[in-house]
């Protein structure tokens, strides 16, 4: 029993650090223009299927593969807010580019549904079929690729954002963007910036998660739902709180499936999710944004 | 002095006359809701007509809870699927009658939406935009998992349309024929849309528009913005529950797929895409975008991605929707000195 909980605890931080890569782009788009990107999840698909195709078809290496999905998903990312984000800021508008990448959305799952079709791809990497044993517990090399990789990126966002002159001042314009524009800082390059840095590690998870998702077209609903939830746990804008509600709702996830139902899984992850909006809006580190609770 | 005369008084005073062009316009909106299904004789575009009486039912929906109170729901597909399980179970299991039903699911659908204005109290834009996101995609899951009650993805198969209606000296009204349930349908539409646009141009409305310009200002006034919060979303979904039941009753089949979350922004869509904060406009967005990937059949597979298109360039270059693009091309058509009001 102990041992389960133990495996399971394993494929939930897995799984998990994985929904903290996709939502860390959402909170730090968030965090510097106040908006919610719905393409986002498409980035996360259409890394996948990129990695899919680099790494079983084209080159048949498997980290070319995440490298490509990750320059894609950057530069999908820089075409998101030239085209949407950019031309809509000025209207101040809440609801507008919501409904602008909503329609975005609708365009890149179409069209890849008219690329790849509906039938699901089975990725499987060099990785996967490996499979450590330490006692009772196994993971495939697969997994530890996984926590290797974004632990290393989540690390390296981290040191980004708190040392780096960059960092600072993409926190200075998600603080204050007036007051960082007087202090030389050009609001408009770092928004471009996260941009990038959001929907490259988008593009990565995708390729990342490519292996453990059914891979169609629409996978990426599933996980951006999920993001969006953890995003509000953990505190909209807020690096810490998003890390931890990742890990949080993977190991819901990975204990829902052993012990419950797989169906119960975003039924408990956004009762979660509601709980906490009752009781702590703010999400679990409040900082900013209190305007919105 | 002629600028006078368009300072339009917020409440205007009762008009005296019988033929108002408020009341004729509703009188000509009449007229093509009874000439609509005849212009289209094919069940093709009779059943098109029905489903676009039903999302012109969501989006005023929608709209008097997101243009009028200002509040980010983007989970309305719940309150849409609520209302047409409610009222589907309550036939089928209970053996209720299809207007009791009808009237319950209603009920139902409200209760659950002044159960999300519980957290419209406390939050606001992005945060409540999730929280009702989170909303819907539980009461999707729930009806994909509560098997013994929905039949989860399995569906609920053979529901029947409402009943006939016997009216004396006329043959009973049957809902089998196409066209009566169209007209069922959208009469209970401009039914609706008369009693929301007597809503917002009532006290009522310019409370729910104070609320979202400025909830503190609005408190200061002595407004109770909770309570009208939850009056806001309470019709706005009981509406969506209304159009739940008739899709239940048309369609004869429910499948929890179709109150999915991307349902929620399709509605989103039309009210946008019309324009958001009047009545008229999510109207023809509504129909606009029910045609439009019906018109587009020919071009297959590319035909979402037109759709998709055309909802995000909508947003770029006429973000007011519809109306305003409108009220642009009325601006510099019209002669001088005409004026143009779109009625909201």
């Amino acid at each position: 029993m102990f041992s389960v909980i133990l495996q399971q605890g394993i494929n939930g931080i897995v799984l998990g650090s994985l929904y903290v890569l996709v939502a860390l782009g959402l909170t730090l788009i968030y965090g510097i223009l106040v908006q919610i990107n719905f393409a986002h999840a498409d980035i996360v698909t259409l890394g996948a299927f990129v990695a899919y195709f680099v790494a079983q078809t084209l080159t048949g290496n498997y980290v070319v593969g995440i490298a490509v999905a990750l320059i894609m998903g950057g530069a999908l990312g820089w075409l998101i807010n030239a085209a949407v984000f950019a031309p809509l800021r000025r209207h101040g508008s809440e609801l507008l580019p919501l409904i602008a990448t909503i329609g975005v959305s609708i365009m890149l799952q179409n069209a890849m549904l008219l690329l790849f079709g509906p039938i699901p791809y089975a990725f499987n990497t060099p990785y996967s079929s490996k499979v450590i044993h330490i006692g009772p517990l196994f993971f495939t090399l697969q997994n530890l690729f996984i926590i290797l990789v974004s632990t290393t990126t989540i690390v390296l966002l981290y040191a980004f954002m708190k040392f780096t002159f960059l960092g600072k001042a993409l926190r200075a314009v998600s603080q204050d963007r007036e007051t960082a524009a007087l202090m030389g800082i050009n609001p408009n390059f770092l928004i471009m910036l996260t941009f990038i840095i959001a929907s490259a590690l988008a593009g990565m998870s995708g390729a990342l998660l490519g292996p453990v998702l059914v891979l169609t077209p629409f996978a990426g609903t599933s996980v951006i739902v999920k993001a969006f939830a953890i995003v509000i746990i953990g505190g909209f804008g807020n690096i810490e709180g998003t890390i931890i509600a990742g890990l949080i709702v993977g190991l819901i996830e990975s204990y829902t499936t052993q012990f419950l139902d797989p169906g119960l899984i975003d039924i408990a992850v956004f009762a979660l999710l509601l709980v906490m909006l009752a009781i702590r809006p703010t999400g679990l580190i409040a900082e900013k944004h209190a305007e919105n609770v | 002095m002629s600028d006078l005369s368009q300072i339009k008084s917020s409440r205007p005073i009762p008009p005296k006359k019988f033929i108002t062009p408020r009341r004729l316009c509703f009188l000509v909106a009449a007229i093509t809701i009874a000439l609509l299904p005849l212009i289209f004789p094919s069940s093709y575009w009779r059943t098109n007509l029905i489903v676009c009486a039903i999302n012109v039912l969501l989006a005023i929906g929608l709209d008097f809870v997101l243009g009028y109170a200002g509040q980010l729901n983007i989970g309305q597909s719940a309150f849409y699927g609520i209302g047409a399980y409610a009222s589907t179970l309550l036939i089928m299991k209970l053996a209720v009658p299809f207007w009791v039903a009808f009237a319950l699911g209603v009920l139902i659908s409200g209760i659950a939406g002044t159960l999300l204005s519980l957290f419209a109290v406390r939050l606001r834009g992005h945060y409540l935009a999730i929280a009702s996101l989170g909303f819907a995609v539980i009461t999707y899951q729930i009806l994909l998992n509560w098997i013994s009650l929905t039949q989860g993805p399995l569906g609920i198969y053979a529901i029947r349309p409402p009943p006939p209606i016997s009216l004396p000296w006329l043959p009973p009204i049957v809902f089998t024929n196409l066209t009566n349930l169209f007209y069922l349908i959208a009469g209970f539409a401009l039914l609706v849309y008369f009693i929301i646009d007597q809503l917002v141009r009532s006290p009522i409305g310019e409370t729910l528009t104070a609320i979202r310009e400025d909830e503190l200002s609005a408190a200061s006034l002595g407004i109770d913005a909770p309570k009208w919060k939850a009056f806001a979303f309470a019709v706005s979904s009981a509406v969506a529950g209304a159009a739940g039941c008739f899709y239940a009753s048309f369609v004869g089949t429910l499948v929890p797929d179709a109150f999915f979350i991307t349902e929620s922004f399709s509605m989103l869509a039309m009210v946008i895409v019309g324009g958001m904060g009047t009545l008229i406009g999510p109207v023809f967005g509504a129909i606009l975008l029910t045609i439009l990937p019906e018109l587009l059949r020919g071009i297959g597979d590319l035909r979402l991605i037109v759709y998709g298109a055309a909802v995000t360039l909508v947003v770029l270059f006429i973000p007011g929707g519809l109306v305003q693009a409108i009220r642009v091309v009325a601006r510099h058509v019209l002669p001088a000195g005409a004026k143009f009001e779109a009625r909201s």
